[in-house]
């Protein structure tokens, strides 16, 4: 009996008392944290479940494809790539425990993510004390990266480029009334805020306004007011659940203005079948941030890839994002040299001009340290003559 | 030997190391064992109601929201300082719990379940929509909390607050459960038309319970605002009030001292999960229901059997047969839709 | 006119689903007493295994339909083997409750890791050409027809099924007065049972069916769970014709307040009409009179 009680307090303390010490880290200890001879640690948040889990799990699964091929072809610098994921369930009181975590106590040398706008603006004060170089690719909120903070940069196209380029889109192709319908979550404020800016900018009024639910089965209400205030064009911030949703039953009522999408749709294929009306689309475009369809026979080898290490998964653009944002990471690591510090490596990334990623619509250039927005490209896509195509 | 290893010592050994730990810990652990104290301010809350009173309430995580909004948007719009304004978000988090008690004078069981699980969801759907006053689904960031002349920052200080009151909560909680409002709580739990007869006071008792866990959820919302500056409607969500419902199952339903072991151990199981990559949703969910089904009195019970000293006063029985049945088979207690056919 | 012909047209469609739903919720909740949190899973679990037998297998429509609703028969016996028996016997309503939403989040977090990985809303493919048509003088999509009618079809069965069979009988007759069903002895062990196995049959044919216009994703079940929970709160939450009724009012009354009010009521007219009714009409509009009251 008494050996089972020591068992039990013993146990009891040493749960609550449990890494309670840590070493005080000197200031070139936090330079080359996570660094040693043979590896390289590299953080990751998002979240790995819940309704957004896309967002997380599937880019980090994409950084995980990237730096599996980097280490096949012998590491960067003779170093081991490792990826630790932490999971921020997209709150922000995930995401700061998460960054607190990969920076005092895993000791990663860098992180790449930041899924949920919400938390990941959360903990952009703490990144910032932390000094931690990082690497976002999927938050969109502009006020991550803008203003500028030394050590954060953002390979995703922010909620106000593509706000902007949407609106943009629809002027271009002669639209005289712009209606708007948009999602009321985290992620769509975030770029509802930039368009309403940018269009008051423009001396554009939208003609109608309306919200349409995630998980909404049907939109014939919102159809109807958009149809009602006769706008020839739609800015869509939706995903693409209740984007299908929407176009579908706009159709219904014989309404098909042109619909200005943006990169939550930029699996075009996957869309047209979750419409699932031939022709549907005819007057839809939609920004992608990366230029290939995952069906595209350029993204084979990185099907292969993912394929090899998540079996029961299909490239998705998910998948991609994580891709492009880890091969700038991976590159930023090569030309920061052999003696690697923080300072070298958020260096390298602010001097990046004109990267080619394999997947990205456009190059990727980190203008530090006026604008560590480095993604600037939104790259469109439409049907054209039933096939999509990358237009303008 | 023996006092080493009784609750009070258990409660010593807790609040000891959770008093200390900012002078060893990195800020991992630290941010941790803050959430550590709001959890266990949130799982008591919660017991008072559902254990003690027996009221299957869903709205503890809207509550939770309505007091870290209450506090931040307080001190966001009227620049109040926080010593004013989490008091108030607190008492606004008490007042949304003491209105939910209205429909459960009517309701029990399964409707009152879903009655507040409804009130959950409008509460997400105003914090996300009402965007003039609570800035929308973006979230917001309140003004930085100055404990001057106190020679601490923000964390150490809302660290060192949340350390109070989970201390004084705990003992709040112990004293009045011991107390006639315990067993006017329990009284309604196991029966509430006896308790009635009996000369309970349902309204009152019932609008108590649903008034103290606001409080409590409130307190933990006041504290989360401090804690992490920044304040967004995603927290107060189902999964959120799942954890809090996992805390209380855990730790042992009717049990103060339970809910302060379920907690605790919430938050390291937390991290754990977090740790080996695994699913929150598979876990939580699982956890709830392996407990619920083999050890539905909590670890305190558990403990209890093995430990010497941690009697409580007033717990429920260790029969299974303490949550009363709304579905006793004599149809006496059954919702209430049955009776009377 | 024009307008509301068409919220109205949507309203029913949309309420066909709800209705389909709620039925679920009710019959389990007629037999049982206990409302199944897990529902809305069911549903979700029924579509994705109808997609992993017709799309991924390429098995027949028909055939996919009917091992999914198989499946699902027994996912609900499952339920009630994990969360309900055991608990019942126990007499907690509360742990019921809490051992089903336990149940409902592990399911989510199965059907993420096991179709999680496949892209972010499945399209299913539909059982009728996807174009639009003219039906009393205003467009609606083919497949909303073949919903409405399968859904008064399953509506129909279930009605006769629960006058006309032995089986339908003994639910019945457990739920008015399980202590005297006991006591004649009837197995009401069994009767629970199948009754979990019938209500998640029926979501998932309604998901099948459904599939085409809603997507399938793993966290599609809590929605429909609400809405068709506010639909039998509505009926009564005991009156299979009070399930249907509700389902239909609370599909219109969505796109009326959406239509007419503000596009966010879709949202959350639902909530609304839940607490609402709770609080006005607890019986809902066909429920048993002589309510307790405390």
């Amino acid at each position: 009996m008494r050996g089972t009680r020591h068992v039990l307090a013993a146990a009891l303390a040493s749960a609550l008392a449990v890494g309670t010490y840590s070493g005080s880290v000197t200031a070139q200890g936090e330079q080359t944290q996570g660094i040693s001879d043979t590896e390289i640690h590299i953080g990751a948040f998002g979240p790995f479940a819940g309704p957004v889990y896309l967002y997380g799990k599937l880019v980090m699964n994409g950084v995980e494809a990237v730096f599996d091929k980097a280490n096949a072809d012998g590491g960067v610098h003779g170093r081991k790539l490792v990826l630790v994921r932490e999971d921020d369930n997209c709150k922000p009181e995930g995401s700061i425990a998460a960054v607190k975590k990969l920076a005092y106590d895993e000791k990663v040398f860098a992180i790449i993510g930041g899924a949920c706008s919400n938390a990941t603006l959360a903990a952009v004060p703490e990144l910032e004390k932390a000094g931690i170089p990082m690497v976002i690719n999927s938050a969109v909120a502009d006020a991550i990266t803008d203003p500028p903070k030394p050590n954060i940069f953002s390979t995703q196209l922010t909620s106000s480029i593509e706000s902007r380029a949407q609106l943009n889109y629809a002027l271009d192709q002669g639209a005289k009334k712009i209606a708007l319908v948009r999602m009321t979550d985290a992620w769509a404020m975030a770029r509802y805020n930039p368009l309403i800016e940018y269009a008051k900018e423009k001396g554009i009024e939208f003609v109608a306004d309306v919200e349409l639910q995630i998980d909404a089965p049907d939109a014939t209400p919102q159809a109807l007011k958009l149809k009602a205030s006769g706008a020839d064009a739609i800015v869509m911030v939706l995903y693409a659940k209740p984007g299908a949703v929407m176009i579908r039953d706009a159709l219904k009522i014989g309404y098909n203005p042109i619909w200005v999408g943006q990169t939550a749709i930029n699996d075009f294929a996957a869309f047209e079948k979750q419409v699932g009306i031939p022709d549907a689309l005819k007057n839809f475009a939609t920004i992608s941030a990366v230029a290939f369809q995952p069906t595209d026979p350029e993204m084979k080898p990185w099907t292969d890839r993912l394929k090899s290490l998540f079996p029961n998964d299909e490239l998705s653009t998910f998948n991609m994002n994580g891709i492009g944002s880890a091969q700038v990471l991976v590159e930023a690591l090569k030309r920061a040299g052999k003696d690697l510090t923080r300072d070298k490596l958020l260096a390298a990334l602010g001097s990046i001009k004109d990267f080619q990623t394999d997947v990205y619509a456009g190059s990727i250039t980190c203008d530090a340290p006026r604008s560590h927005q480095c993604n600037q490209n939104p790259g469109w896509l439409a049907l054209r003559d039933g096939k999509i195509v990358r237009i303008k | 030997m023996r006092a080493l290893l009784g609750k009070k010592a258990f409660l010593v050994l807790l609040f000891g190391t959770l008093l200390l730990l900012p002078f060893g810990a990195n800020k991992y652990y630290v941010f941790a064992a803050n959430l550590v104290m709001l959890y266990i301010i949130l799982a008591l809350g919660l017991n008072l109601l559902i254990g003690f009173a027996g009221q299957l309430a869903f709205a503890n995580a809207a509550m939770y929201g309505i007091g870290a909004y209450g506090t931040g948007l307080l001190m966001k719009h009227f620049a109040l300082p926080y010593w004013l304004s989490a008091p108030a978000g607190v008492v606004i988090a008490m007042a949304a719990g003491t209105l939910l008690a209205l429909p459960a004078l009517r309701l029990s069981g399964i409707y009152l379940a879903l009655t507040t699980l409804a009130f959950a969801q409008f509460t997400f759907w105003v914090m996300t929509h009402w965007t003039s006053v609570t800035f929308g689904a973006g979230g917001f960031v309140p003004p930085p909390i100055d404990f001057a002349p106190l020679p601490i920052n923000q964390e150490q200080g809302i660290y060192y607050l949340s350390w109070v009151a989970a201390l004084l909560l705990y003992i709040v909680a112990k004293n009045a459960m011991e107390s006639p409002i315990g067993r006017a709580f329990v009284a309604i739990r196991d029966r509430d038309v006896a308790a009635q007869s009996l000369g309970v006071d349902l309204f009152r008792y019932k609008a108590l319970a649903f008034a103290m866990s606001g409080f409590y959820a409130g307190v933990a919302g006041a504290l989360y605002c401090g804690m992490l500056g920044f304040v967004g409607p995603e927290s107060f969500d189902l999964l959120q009030m799942v954890m809090h419902k996992g805390a209380v199952v855990l730790g042992g339903m009717g049990s103060v001292l339970g809910a302060v072991i379920g907690g605790t151990l919430l938050t390291v199981i937390l991290e754990l999960v977090k740790e080996f990559k695994f699913s929150i949703e598979i876990a939580f969910g699982g956890l709830l229901m392996l407990f619920v089904l083999f050890q539905p009195t909590g670890l305190v019970v558990f403990v209890k059997r093995w430990l010497p000293g941690w009697e409580e006063r007033l717990h429920h029985a260790e029969d299974d047969g303490a949550e009363r049945a709304p579905v006793a088979a004599d149809g006496e207690s059954r919702p209430q839709t049955q009776a009377g056919d | 006119m024009e307008m509301f012909s068409y919220l109205l047209a949507t309203g029913i469609s949309t309420g066909a689903l709800y209705a389909l739903v709620a039925l679920g919720i009710v019959v389990i909740y007629k037999a049982t007493e206990v409302v199944n949190f897990a529902h809305g899973e069911m549903f979700m679990l029924g579509g994705f295994l109808a997609y992993t037998f017709h799309v991924m297998l390429g098995w027949p429509y028909v055939l996919s339909l009917i091992l999914a609703v198989l499946a699902a028969f027994g996912l609900g016996i499952l339920v009630d083997r994990i969360a309900f028996r055991p608990l019942m016997q126990r007499q907690s309503l509360v742990s019921v409750l809490l051992a089903m939403v336990g149940l409902s989040f592990v399911l989510k977090g199965v059907a993420r890791h096991l179709w999680g990985g496949k892209g972010d809303y499945i399209p299913f493919p539909p059982l009728v050409s996807p174009e639009p048509i003219m039906f009393g003088g205003i467009m609606v999509m083919s497949q909303q027809l073949v919903v409405l009618g399968a859904a008064a079809v399953v509506m129909i069965v279930f009605a006769l099924f629960f006058k006309l069979t032995r089986a339908g009988r003994f639910m019945q007759a457990t739920a008015d007065n399980p202590k005297a069903a006991k006591l004649v002895g009837l197995r009401i062990d069994r009767v629970y049972m199948y009754t979990f196995g019938v209500g998640s049959a029926v979501a998932a044919a309604a998901a099948v069916l459904m599939a085409p216009l809603t997507l399938l994703y793993p966290d599609i079940g809590f929605m429909l769970f609400i809405k068709g929970f506010a639909a039998a709160v509505l009926g009564g939450l005991t009156s299979i014709v009070g399930a249907v009724v509700g389902g239909f009012l609370i599909g219109i009354i969505e796109q009326l307040s959406a239509g007419y009010i503000h596009t966010s009521m879709q949202e959350v007219a639902a909530f609304i009409v839940i607490m609402v009714v709770m609080v006005l009409i607890p019986t809902g509009l066909f429920g048993r009179r002589g309510m307790r009251r405390v």
